[in-house]
């Protein structure tokens, strides 16, 4: 007995040193006050950047704290990780980036069971979904959208180089069937070839040099729906356009990267899709202080379309009004089109 | 001192410490998600140290744990088969991978580096193929295990404490442990002792296989779907909480409570890094910081230690 308890000292220690804080640290404490809300990131990438300017700007004009972090890994199980900490610090409102439409709303859920609000961003989870709000781009729409003006651009007939980011995202297959529901409308359109699984620009390089080197006399256009294709691209065509014995290619992207933008400038490629991640972190935040001050949802949820403006030569300097009018259009029909007043006597929190 | 000691010392002091800075961190709740967490991996890093501890490695924990879950989601969703029979096939597949691994390895003398780097790729393609990205809806009643408790504990912590006691048992009172341990720690002095040692290989992969579906199985009865993405961020965690555990990278060392209590440290500074806010751009480094500290101590440990190397405590 006493050989045992001497050979096993130190677990011992540790159990009694844990138990002596747990003790001391529940007799001591006092109740915190709770914080209100949160925005999280799931991970370091430009997107990210730009809805957490939009988030930043809600707390400066509305004097709302807001706590901001930002995850490792763009994956669910990292969100769990991250977010289940984060609940466990009593806030109210969570407004989160599904890291995998289906597999987020478990998250949704057990921050729901605690009576913590959820309003997601950028895109929208599997449904039904216990979220009360989605503020993001409707992706098909959008991809429709692009197609369409990249059909135009081609003078309504001839072959496109598909170009697909994330194959486990499922919104890469909303946009890819949005594309393929255009380019089935306009029976001299095709698509040559469909290149995806290029999540970061160095691997997107690499495939799309190698289309444009195996068969860029077949191709009369090309459309990017995710971002890394985008820059990767725009860089390429720039490339690619200088030489004037090289046919032109058409080409539409989407987001707002510093190099697409010049490519636009400089004629080297068409245009993109600016979506509103702005939009994305503001409006989300407005949702949730709203939801924090008594405002009912007044369906069970919600999707609001946080638009998109088409970026071209023309409105390549001005379009960031455009895309913020957008933002200010929503906030104004907010409370009007989506949510119920507090009723008197609802307790403030 | 024992091996695990210097763990249970290190898990004491961030205990803790996070117990006094953060106000919630000592609620039901933060336990119950902690403990959910921790024992995830567990079992991802139990899948790690099995192949560790004969001398060789598996880096597709992960891919197995894609390709497992896009099969139970397929069986379920899909085919409509009953949740007993899809999990039976996902541990299956997942026994049948590392089978595969084994036999690459021991039949064809391919560093398992090489066959498990090329299994990950192989079953990560595999994923995305089949399931286009596409995550699978499961049942209700299949997320009982991953999100319910029993007295008060979450079930996933349950299952993998029991696979814990179930892995210790092996490597310490049984004839099969001990010839995995001897093979992991000289291979040549083990097959002159007539140890059968390309069939440990084997069946150490075949173990890691099966644990690797299994933490897939409970990942998606937590989520309530089966995600391809599963298992992505799988290859780091097994083997820092591994070697944190106090698995050796050369093989013949293992310890089951050394690897709960390196699942718990993992956790603890994964959960503190969120607690106390610090800056998530430099989440990464602390992470690799400190498995490049765990490695370095596990040498150190070799150099100076006067413990039995056999036996991780």
């Amino acid at each position: 007995m006493t050989s045992s308890l001497v050979r096993h000292r130190i677990p011992l220690a540790c159990a009694l040193a844990i138990a002596v804080t747990v003790v001391g640290v529940k007799a001591l404490r006092r109740e915190a006050a709770r914080p209100a809300l949160v925005w999280y990131g799931n991970a370091v990438h430009p997107y990210i950047t730009e809805v957490r300017s939009g988030v930043e700007a809600f707390a400066r004009d509305t004097g709302t704290p807001i706590h901001c972090t930002v995850g490792q890994e763009w994956t669910q199980d990292n969100q769990n990780v991250n977010v289940e900490a984060l609940s466990t610090q009593g806030y109210r409102g969570f407004s989160l980036y599904p890291g995998d439409p289906a597999g987020a709303n478990a998250l949704f859920r057990l921050l729901r069971g605690r009576d913590q609000k959820v309003v997601v961003y950028g895109a929208e989870p599997a449904l039904p979904t216990p979220a009360l709000f989605t503020v993001a781009t409707d992706v098909k729409k959008s991809a429709m959208i692009a197609a369409e003006e990249l059909i135009r651009l081609m003078g309504g007939r001839g072959r496109i180089l598909n170009l697909l980011e994330a194959v486990t995202d499922v919104n890469t297959r909303k946009r890819d069937e949005g594309l393929r529901e255009v380019v089935a409308q306009h029976p001299d359109v095709q698509i040559v070839q469909t290149l995806s699984d290029m999540m970061q620009m160095g691997e997107a390089t690499t495939k799309i040099q190698s289309a444009l080197a195996a068969r860029a006399e077949q191709i009369d256009g090309m459309i990017a729906t995710g971002f890394n294709p985008t820059v990767a691209a725009a860089s390429l065509l720039t490339e690619w356009h200088k030489d004037p014995r090289h046919k032109r290619i058409r080409f539409i992207g989407i987001d707002t990267h510093p190099t697409t933008l010049q490519a636009i400038r400089d004629g080297a490629i068409d245009a993109t899709v600016a979506q509103n991640p702005f939009g994305h972190g503001y409006v989300s935040c407005a949702l949730l202080r709203l939801l924090d001050e008594g405002w009912t949802p007044i369906e069970e949820y919600q999707f609001i379309d946080a638009g998109l403006v088409i970026v071209n030569r023309t409105n390549v300097d001005t379009y960031a009004d455009a895309v913020r009018q957008i933002t200010d259009r929503i906030l104004l029909d907010m409370k009007s089109k989506c949510l119920a007043p507090p009723q008197p006597g609802t307790p403030r929190p | 001192m024992k091996r695990t000691d210097g763990l249970c010392l290190s898990f004491t002091a961030l205990f803790c410490v996070l117990a006094i800075a953060s106000t919630t961190f000592l609620s039901g709740y933060t336990m119950f998600v902690l403990s959910r967490q921790v024992a995830f991996y567990v079992l991802i890093a139990l899948a790690q140290a099995v192949c560790l501890v004969v001398g060789g490695m598996n880096l597709s924990v992960g891919g197995i744990g894609n390709l497992a879950t896009v099969l139970l989601g397929l069986c379920i969703e899909r085919w409509q088969l009953s949740p007993w029979l899809a999990v039976a096939v996902a541990l299956g597949f997942g026994c049948a991978s590392g089978f595969a691994n084994g036999w690459f390895i021991t039949r064809l003398r391919i560093d398992s580096f090489v066959v498990t780097l090329s299994m990950m790729f192989l079953l990560m393609g595999l994923r995305s193929g089949i399931s286009g990205g596409q995550p699978y809806a499961l049942p209700e009643s299949f997320t009982f295990v991953g999100q319910k408790a029993f007295l008060g504990i979450p079930c996933v912590f349950w299952i993998s404490l029991a696979v814990l006691a179930l892995i210790a048992i092996l490597f310490e009172r049984t004839v099969l442990g001990r010839h995995l341990i001897a093979t992991g720690t000289n291979a040549d002095a083990a097959r002159l002792a007539g140890i059968p040692t390309d069939r440990m290989i084997v069946i150490a992969n075949v173990l890691s296989g099966f644990l690797a579906a299994l933490a897939a199985v409970l990942w998606a009865s937590q989520l309530g779907s089966a995600t391809p993405e599963t298992g992505d961020t799988w290859l780091i965690v097994s083997f820092a909480v591994a070697i944190i555990g106090g698995t050796g990278l050369s093989g013949g060392v293992i310890s089951a409570s050394g690897i709960l209590l390196g699942a718990g440290i993992f956790m603890l500074i994964k959960h503190g890094l969120v607690e106390l806010k610090a800056n998530p751009y430099f989440a990464n480094a602390f992470l690799g910081a400190l498995i490049l500290l765990a490695v370095a101590i596990d040498r150190l440990r070799d150099l100076f230690g006067r413990t039995d190397p056999r036996r991780g405590d």
